[in-house]
């Protein structure tokens, strides 16, 4: 297997990226989420946010504004790859309109046997920082390599 | 519902977890997320792909799942409340299953300046063609009340 314990603590070019309106109303529909908080801006006001807030898996919309300038730094095989998990830390409120500024470094690179053979973790680590300097969340996510059959 | 439940009832910060099924899930559900999500790896919604990695059919995203877990655990703590989420994959979702998604209460503790803070333990189970329910995610979540009232939305 390769070995990717040297991108230990990588950290990846950050980026800004915008909560716009119709990308928190498709997503709440793709998990869908019910509350009409997510989708009404009139349900979200009376609900005491200034716009729609962010479902809270939201964190994911980032894959389509990450800057990689076609760096590919773990080089995973898509065929051999799961997630494992995921966990967030909600620190204050996202709603539309804000601008987020994420930070992504690789935190750990884990190789373990399993019942499926060799396998590595790769944990990466997310920091979204608002408009106003606020850290308002952060994401510690986890995927999978599975060690060739 | 005797008298000692009620008191129970009302002395817990959080209502009673409620029952949600979501699907049967298709192939389009799987496309929609990748599009909203951004996640195109192909075993999810390339069926010559997925099959030859090995795999029976396209499976889902398991920020699907942890997507549909996540809007279920804030309409039940309250969104403004959710102060940590997590999630560990521990089994595939496949097209027709239906996710079945639960929640208890694990800890419940006041802290000196009245908020309460509440963990609780969450699973996901996917049902088909009448087999037995299959763990697929296990999950966690903390929430925090200023005060004793709880629930619904802040």
């Amino acid at each position: 297997m390769v070995d990717r314990t040297a991108l230990i603590g990588h950290a990846y070019p950050p980026y800004s990226f915008p909560v716009e309106h119709g990308k928190v109303r498709e997503f709440a529909l793709a998990v869908k989420a019910g509350d009409p908080v997510y989708l009404d801006v009139e349900e979200a006001r009376s609900a005491g946010y200034a716009n729609l807030p962010v479902p809270p898996t939201f964190s994911a919309v980032t894959a389509h504004w990450a800057v990689r300038d076609g760096e590919d730094v773990l080089g995973l095989n898509l065929r051999r790859v799961l997630a494992g998990g995921a966990e967030w830390e909600y620190l204050g409120d996202v709603v539309v309109g804000d601008v987020l500024t994420v930070r992504s470094r690789i935190a750990d690179v884990l190789d373990k046997s399993g019942s499926r053979g060799p396998m590595t973790l790769i944990v990466t680590e997310h920091e979204f920082v608002n408009q106003r300097e606020e850290t308002v969340m952060r994401v510690r996510s986890t995927v999978i390599e599975l060690g060739e059959q | 519902m005797t008298e000692s439940e009620t008191e129970a009832r009302a002395a817990a910060p959080v209502p009673k977890a409620p029952g949600r099924r979501v699907g049967p899930l298709t192939r389009t559900d799987f496309v929609r997320y990748a599009g909203a999500g951004g996640d195109f790896n192909p075993i999810h919604h390339d069926e010559t792909f997925a099959r030859a990695a090995g795999y029976p059919s396209v499976f889902g995203h398991g920020l699907l799942t942890a997507g549909i877990l996540g809007g279920y655990v804030a309409d039940w703590l309250g969104r403004g409340n959710l102060r940590r989420f997590s999630v560990r994959y521990v089994g595939q979702v496949w097209p027709g299953d239906t996710l079945t998604l639960s929640g208890e209460v694990l800890r419940s503790e006041s802290g000196p300046d009245g908020a309460t803070e509440v963990e609780v333990g969450l699973t996901v189970h996917s049902e088909a063609g009448g087999d037995a329910p299959r763990l697929v995610l296990r999950g966690g979540a903390t929430a925090v009340y200023a005060s004793s009232a709880a629930g619904g939305r802040p």
